[in-house]
């Protein structure tokens, strides 16, 4: 069969690496480059980008050094001592606890529940959505009908019921309770987007081509919904920080040993916290506005490097 | 033996209403067709807006759930996937999509896309790949730098024949062409249908051909198919069609093709009015109660009609057909 085609083309195997270089010189810039260049046409998207990183960094790093159990000691020399001394940069607690420490390691470990969290509940999600989409009739149905199911529970009252029945719980089963009741939102804007996916032709052609549903939903659909993937999984990872904190905050999160920007944000319930030892609480609700802000800046610059429409950054 | 027959092909799409989501009616697309596609020949399928043109062709490269009746090629039923799957059914039967764009997927590159059917179903060595695709983009007119490329930085006339590419790529037998150039403009639909042509000829591809305009079909095909809500009102060659007409349907259709010659534009328009009057008048004399389509009846060898016999007899008379 090759024959066939060799008679009526004049091209041979000798200008097989001529021809694919000039072609490699002809072709487009891959999605990260054009994700970066969109990056760099950006300043504050650019901050935005470093803030996050550098300061994930940073407490990850930073809290290695740091004991915790050592840490969240009472010390009662150190009641309340004031911000921005040698030994307290951002003063102690009611506990004579350093409250930069705390922050240290609590933001590590809300932020790596809300990474976890987004991780395990989007994976889970944006596969629900892409079979259920692809496959529709019964398949699509029954997967549906499980969704709804879900969405019926009383979310944050499951959480707090079970995190009460389970006697003994840390992040990463913090991080699995809440992945049950996270992944619905996104599963249902994927599903929405497969559906339409699954209709145009190209997924036809590959059909027609001989490849599999699987490849098909995974290699064929889902770089095409990929903007819509990075999108939501940005604005959900905003969100989860969210998720732990309230909770940690109502009491139902982390427990009390283990510091978390919510337990933190807590200090905030007693009036006289909030006015005169405003230390105890105040950087880390600024740490949380501050990261939301980012991550969502940082999610709007990929939502316009995903729509070529609306890109600033020169590519193409 | 013929290269693909379908026999007696329905494709209802059922409409569920109601709480328990139950079937209460459906959409017949397809209402019972049958026809032949001989190896090497083009076979018109043509067709207004809505008449399940798509859906037939769907059903011929098995894209389509079928709901009764069958297809053969080389003895099997491929409306089964079992049979499809054994026969390695689309390496020889490819289509080629109505709307070019839609059908390129547009976060891949042209290389992989043309290698996509070659990768499941040939498994060459990267090199011999490469040099198909090569191959193949020669063959369709286009330079070896689209190989990087992605869909859209093509023009239409482009895409199609990066999608022809992609079908003739695996050297199939039959190629399922749905509207291929209806999107094109004229000076590129010639372009294309040319060298779709000139493939054939070279590699002795068969063509089922859909397309709704009766003027591109024929410089195309030899045997020609006449589809109305979901059934065949004629089938003939291409001087059955265009030279002796019988059902009201086919003189609509021919009465559409706009007429180039500025000196007929008056008689043309007349024709046509006068076509369209009859069609208005006469529905029950060529549609049976419920306005379906009649059986099929033979006139000649290769004419067939969908008329109650009397009538197509008179018609054929009166068009001064020989009996077969
Ligand atoms: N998935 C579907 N579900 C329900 N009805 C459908 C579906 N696909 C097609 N139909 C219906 O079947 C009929 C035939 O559709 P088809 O796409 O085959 O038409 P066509 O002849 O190709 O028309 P066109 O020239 O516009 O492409 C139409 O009435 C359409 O509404
Ligand atoms: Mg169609």
């Amino acid at each position: 069969m090759a024959e066939n085609f060799e008679q009526h083309s004049d091209i041979s195997a000798a200008d097989l690496a001529r021809l694919s270089q000039e072609a490699q010189a002809e072709a487009t810039p891959s999605t990260a480059k054009i994700i970066w260049s969109e990056f760099k046409a950006d300043r504050p998207a650019m901050v935005a980008l470093f803030i996050i990183v550098g300061f994930i960094a940073f407490v990850m790093v930073g809290a290695l050094f740091i004991n915790t159990p050592k840490m969240m000691e009472t010390n009662i020399m150190a009641y309340f001592n004031q911000p921005f001394t040698p030994e307290f940069w951002l003063g102690a607690d009611s506990g004579g606890r350093s409250v930069a420490k705390q922050l240290i390691v609590g933001s590590r470990n809300s932020i790596g529940i809300a990474i976890g969290l987004t991780i395990v509940s989007s994976t889970f999600g944006i596969c629900w959505g892409l079979i259920s989409g692809y496959f529709n009739g019964y398949i699509d149905w029954g997967m549906q009908r499980v969704y709804d199911f879900m969405m019926m529970l009383p979310m944050t009252m499951m959480i707090i019921v079970l995190v009460t029945i389970i006697p003994h719980y840390n992040s990463v089963t913090l991080t699995f309770i809440f992945s049950i009741f996270y992944w619905e939102g996104t599963s249902r804007l994927i599903r929405s987007r497969t559906l339409a996916e699954s209709e145009k032709d190209y997924v036809a052609a590959s059909r027609t081509s001989g490849t599999s549903h699987w490849k098909i939903i995974f290699r064929e659909i889902m770089p095409n919904i990929s903007s819509l993937i990075i999108v939501d999984c940005t604005l959900s990872f905003a969100e989860n920080i969210g998720v732990e904190t309230g909770l940690s905050y109502l009491g139902f999160g982390l427990p009390s040993q283990t510091p978390s920007l919510g337990t933190m944000i807590s200090n905030a319930n007693d009036p006289n916290n909030i006015t005169q030892y405003w230390w105890t609480w105040l950087p880390a609700a600024l740490e949380i506005i501050i990261l939301c802000l980012a991550i969502s800046y940082v999610g709007q610059v990929l939502r316009r490097a995903a729509d070529a429409s609306q890109r600033q950054g020169a590519a193409d | 033996m013929s290269l693909i027959e379908i026999k007696d092909l329905k494709v209802h799409y059922p409409i569920r209403t109601g709480f328990w989501n139950r079937i209460t009616d459906s959409v017949r697309a397809v209402d019972g067709i049958t026809f032949n596609i001989e190896a090497g020949e083009t076979y018109g399928l043509v067709g207004e807006s809505g008449s399940g043109k798509s859906t037939t062709g769907k059903s011929v490269v098995g894209l389509e759930k079928v709901t009764s009746g069958s297809i053969l090629y080389k003895g099997q039923d491929i409306t089964k996937a079992d049979n499809r799957r054994k026969l390695d059914y689309n390496r020889d039967v490819q289509m080629i999509f109505q709307d070019s764009l839609s059908s390129l997927n547009p976060r891949k590159r042209i290389e992989d896309i043309i290698a996509e059917p070659l990768r499941n179903f040939e498994h060459l060595s990267k090199d011999d790949e490469k040099l198909r695709v090569l191959q193949l983009l020669d063959i369709v007119g286009l330079d070896a730098d689209a190989l990087y490329k992605y869909p859209h930085q093509f023009s239409g006339g482009q895409r199609q024949r990066i999608g022809v590419a992609r079908a003739v790529a695996t050297n199939p037998k039959l190629i399922i062409a749905d509207e291929p150039v209806s999107a094109l403009d004229l000076s590129v639909q010639a372009q294309v249908l040319n060298f779709m042509k000139k493939i054939q000829r070279e590699f002795g591809i068969s063509y089922l051909f859909i397309s709704h305009d009766l003027g591109v079909v024929r410089h195309m095909c030899n045997n020609i198919a006449i589809m109305n809500r979901g059934r065949l009102v004629e089938i003939g060659t291409r001087d059955d069609i265009y030279n002796h007409p019988l059902h009201i349907y086919t003189k609509r259709l021919l009465a559409a093709i706009p007429e180039t010659n500025v000196n007929q534009r008056e008689a043309h328009r007349a024709s046509r009015l006068a076509v369209e009057k009859v069609y208005q008048e006469q529905q029950s004399k060529y549609y049976d109660d419920d306005g379906e389509a009649y059986p099929l009846v033979q006139i000649t060898k290769t004419h067939a009609v969908a008329l109650p016999q009397a009538l197509a007899q008179q018609l054929a008379t009166q068009e001064g057909e020989v009996q077969a």
